[in-house]
């Protein structure tokens, strides 16, 4: 492993010593302008399947990647009207867009269904690197599922890569937006800063992409835990993933076993281990409550004051009582809505700030 | 031994005296109780509902035991799994009488209590005659209830080995949240129960949960209750409401798949791990459900095992008869608390963790 600053004047010299590594399948890992990124020939199989063992997701779940121009990202992907619309006023910047893709990059890149989400960097090295090389590289992030939001080297597992390029601690920007133009309305699929408009709501089409918005929300609120307790209050329809998504919650949080519904027991308790930090999950279900009062009976204002993280499933039904702590704690309402098709999703989430 | 025996796990507010595995009184203050004496309002579910009641509810059990106090020779206190506000109350009432008594304690798991309460044996005064109970372990035990669904292994009592848990909800909730989305209210599963009855369980299509993954050794219900929710909404097409017939249908099926869901991976374990088991012990709310136990006799009778179920429905939901049973079997081997100071509640006390006495 290899670690050069991007500090380093002779700026030619280090997008060479990054072409050239990745060139030789190298896992590589390069600042963007949100997170690092894990970068890799998007063509090249071997290095795709280095680059999945890695991350340690299974195949299925795709990668997006970065190219050079609009130009390059048409040999790739399919672009139509929305999607064009969307290059000529978001990129180059932090959007990630979703196209039907042509099947020219490596096996594990693009989606079960064929789709293939593609960015143009800000970023003078990521764009250097792309012309250079003249072929896609992934975009992922440079953590393992599941893990931190990488905005600095000793974020992720340093020892897995061929070549690191170190730009300190970058700004912590949220991850990419991610729209997907391949269905009849655009549909957002992750809501990073860029707004395409349609505000706080993301659209899930399995109970894995469920588990992973949460994780999502976890890590654009984990910084708070430090001053606050942040509390997810989960309001749905019966079998719409409540639970499903406290277990996305727990598992970006370091929880070990197997999160259940809380219903019958109004509560659990997890205790979960994050970055050498021991951080504790209170898992709690409205769903048997009448009243507000019962929430409180329960002792919630003891646990929004030791937990670190507070899970409500029906919290509509005891919304009152949640309210009563928006000063000591954040508080995420998270509303999830059956969509059109069996497994589809729509996620909306909203903060109100103090 | 006798024993003076406390859960207050989640719910219910429940004490019994029990002599080895005869049932002698067995309180159960639930929240639909018939005993509510403390004014017209619900209790709600939450401490100081277990506190009011505790101590009518202990004396009470002692009382209709009629045994003598000094004839108590321990106590046993549920400590896990539960809320643990809840089971706070029933640990330091159970402390306080076994400090009052000078007699020692025993910790209970509240699923063990499930798994040993089709041992549980009724009076003879009521003139009915005792069942056979005579269990030989190894043994599989199937827990149902709305808190918990699990098939368990059990080696001898005191050692288990979970063969598979439940990865979102228990079955019997699963039935509760099924009888809401069709209007019955809560708890809806015994209103459930009645309309399938008079429902066809083939009327709608609904999907088997986790069909042809049995082999993965787990229970889910996550599923099932999309699916049902969809269905509900089909069914309905534009109209606002169910009619009878149609929620008589939508019962039948739901429970129909529920059960089968169960009784399937139950059969992929019990069939793969053909053993010297010869008993079942089934426990927990749902064990009451007839149309279940007739799904159950059908594969303990292919599994070549003898359906072992609580002589009574009283015994079948949470209940401290039950604790009572599993508590004398720690009692004859001298498990009893070292210090009954240290005793603390373990709300998440899985039963296959290293057993705590």
């Amino acid at each position: 492993m290899k670690i050069v600053s991007v500090g380093n004047k002779d700026r030619q010299g280090v997008v060479g010593q990054v072409v050239r590594a990745i060139r030789l399948g190298k896992l590589t890992a390069l600042p963007t302008e949100t997170v690092y990124g894990a970068c890799v020939d998007a063509c090249n199989q071997e290095s795709v399947m280095r680059l999945l063992a890695y991350k340690r997701r299974p195949l299925g779940k795709p990668f997006s990647v970065f190219v050079a121009d609009t130009k390059m990202a048409e040999r790739y992907v399919v672009l139509n009207k929305t999607a064009r619309n969307l290059y000529k006023s978001f990129l180059p910047g932090p959007l990630t867009v979703v196209s039907r893709g042509r099947h020219r990059v490596a096996a594990g890149v693009e989606s079960e269904t064929g789709t293939l989400g593609v960015r143009i960097s800000s970023s003078w090295l990521i764009t250097s690197v792309v012309k250079n090389i003249g072929r896609p590289i992934t975009a992922t992030s440079a953590n393992k599922s599941y893990e931190r939001r990488p905005y600095k080297i000793t974020d992720f597992d340093l020892k897995e890569f061929g070549l690191v390029v170190d730009a300190g601690r970058l700004p912590a920007n949220e991850p990419s937006t991610v729209v997907d133009t391949t269905a009849d309305d655009l549909v957002v699929l992750r809501q990073g800063n860029a707004s395409v408009g349609t505000g706080n709501s993301v659209l899930s089409r399995s109970e894995e992409d469920t588990k992973n918005i949460a994780k999502e929300l976890w890590q654009k609120y984990e910084k708070s835990i430090r001053k606050r307790t942040v509390v997810f209050a989960l309001e749905g329809q019966m079998g719409t993933g409540k639970t499903i998504f406290a277990k996305g919650l727990a598992k970006a949080m370091g929880v070990s076993g197997e999160v259940v519904s809380p219903t019958f027991q109004l509560e659990m308790v997890y205790e979960a281990r994050h970055d050498n930090t021991r951080l504790k999950l209170i898992h709690v279900d409205a769903w048997r409550m009448e009243t507000a009062g019962e929430l409180a009976r329960l002792g919630f204002e003891q646990r929004v004051s030791e937990g670190s993280v507070v899970v409500v499933e029906w919290a509509d039904r005891v919304a009152e009582e949640i309210r009563e702590y928006e000063e000591e704690a954040v508080i995420v309402w998270v509303r999830i809505e059956y969509g059109k098709d069996k497994d589809e999703r729509k996620i909306f989430w909203e903060v109100r700030e103090q | 031994m006798i024993i003076l025996a406390i859960d207050t796990s989640c719910d219910e507010t429940a004490a019994a005296v029990t002599s080895d595995n005869l049932v002698l009184s067995n309180i159960v203050w639930s929240q639909a109780s018939e005993h509510a004496k403390f004014g017209g309002v619900v209790p709600n579910l939450a401490k100081r509902a277990h506190e009011e009641r505790i101590s009518w509810v202990v004396e009470q059990a002692i009382k209709r035991s009629g045994v003598e106090r000094k004839k108590i020779g321990a106590v046993g206190v549920t400590i896990g799994p539960g809320l643990a506000i809840a089971l706070e109350v029933g640990i330091r009432q159970a402390k306080n009488v076994a400090g009052f008594l000078n007699k020692p304690l025993v910790v209970v798991n509240h699923i063990e209590g499930h798994i040993f309460s089709a041992m549980a044996r009724r009076p003879v005064k009521s003139g009915r005659g005792t069942a056979d109970v005579n269990i030989r372990f190894p043994a599989w035990a199937l827990v149902v209830s709305g808190g918990h669904t699990e098939l368990i292994w059990v080696e001898a009592p005191g050692k288990y080995k979970v063969a598979a848990r439940t990865l979102d909800d228990a079955l019997g909730e699963a039935l509760d949240k099924g009888a809401r989305m069709l209007g019955l209210g809560y708890p809806g599963g015994a209103v459930l129960e009645k309309l399938a009855r008079r429902g066809d369980p083939n009327s709608y299509p609904l999907p088997l949960p986790m069909s042809g993954q049995e082999k993965r050794r787990k229970f889910s219900y996550s599923g099932l209750k999309t699916a049902m929710w969809r269905l509900i909404e089909k069914v309905k097409e534009s109209k606002d409401a169910l009619n009878a017939e149609q929620i008589e249908n939508l019962a039948a099926v739901y429970q129909e798949r529920a059960f089968d869901h169960l009784i399937r991976v139950s059969r992929a374990i019990l069939v793969s791990e053909r053993n010297e088991a010869q008993d079942m012990l089934c426990g927990g709310g749902v064990a009451s459900n007839l149309s279940l136990r007739k799904k159950l006799r059908v594969l303990t009778k292919e599994a070549g095992v003898k359906l072992r179920l609580p002589y009574s429905a009283r015994l079948c939901g949470d209940n401290a008869a039950m604790i009572g049973v599993a508590a004398s079997f720690k009692a004859v081997e001298g498990k009893f608390a070292s210090d009954i100071g240290l005793v603390d509640r373990n709300p998440d006390w899985k039963i296959d963790d290293p057993v705590i006495s």
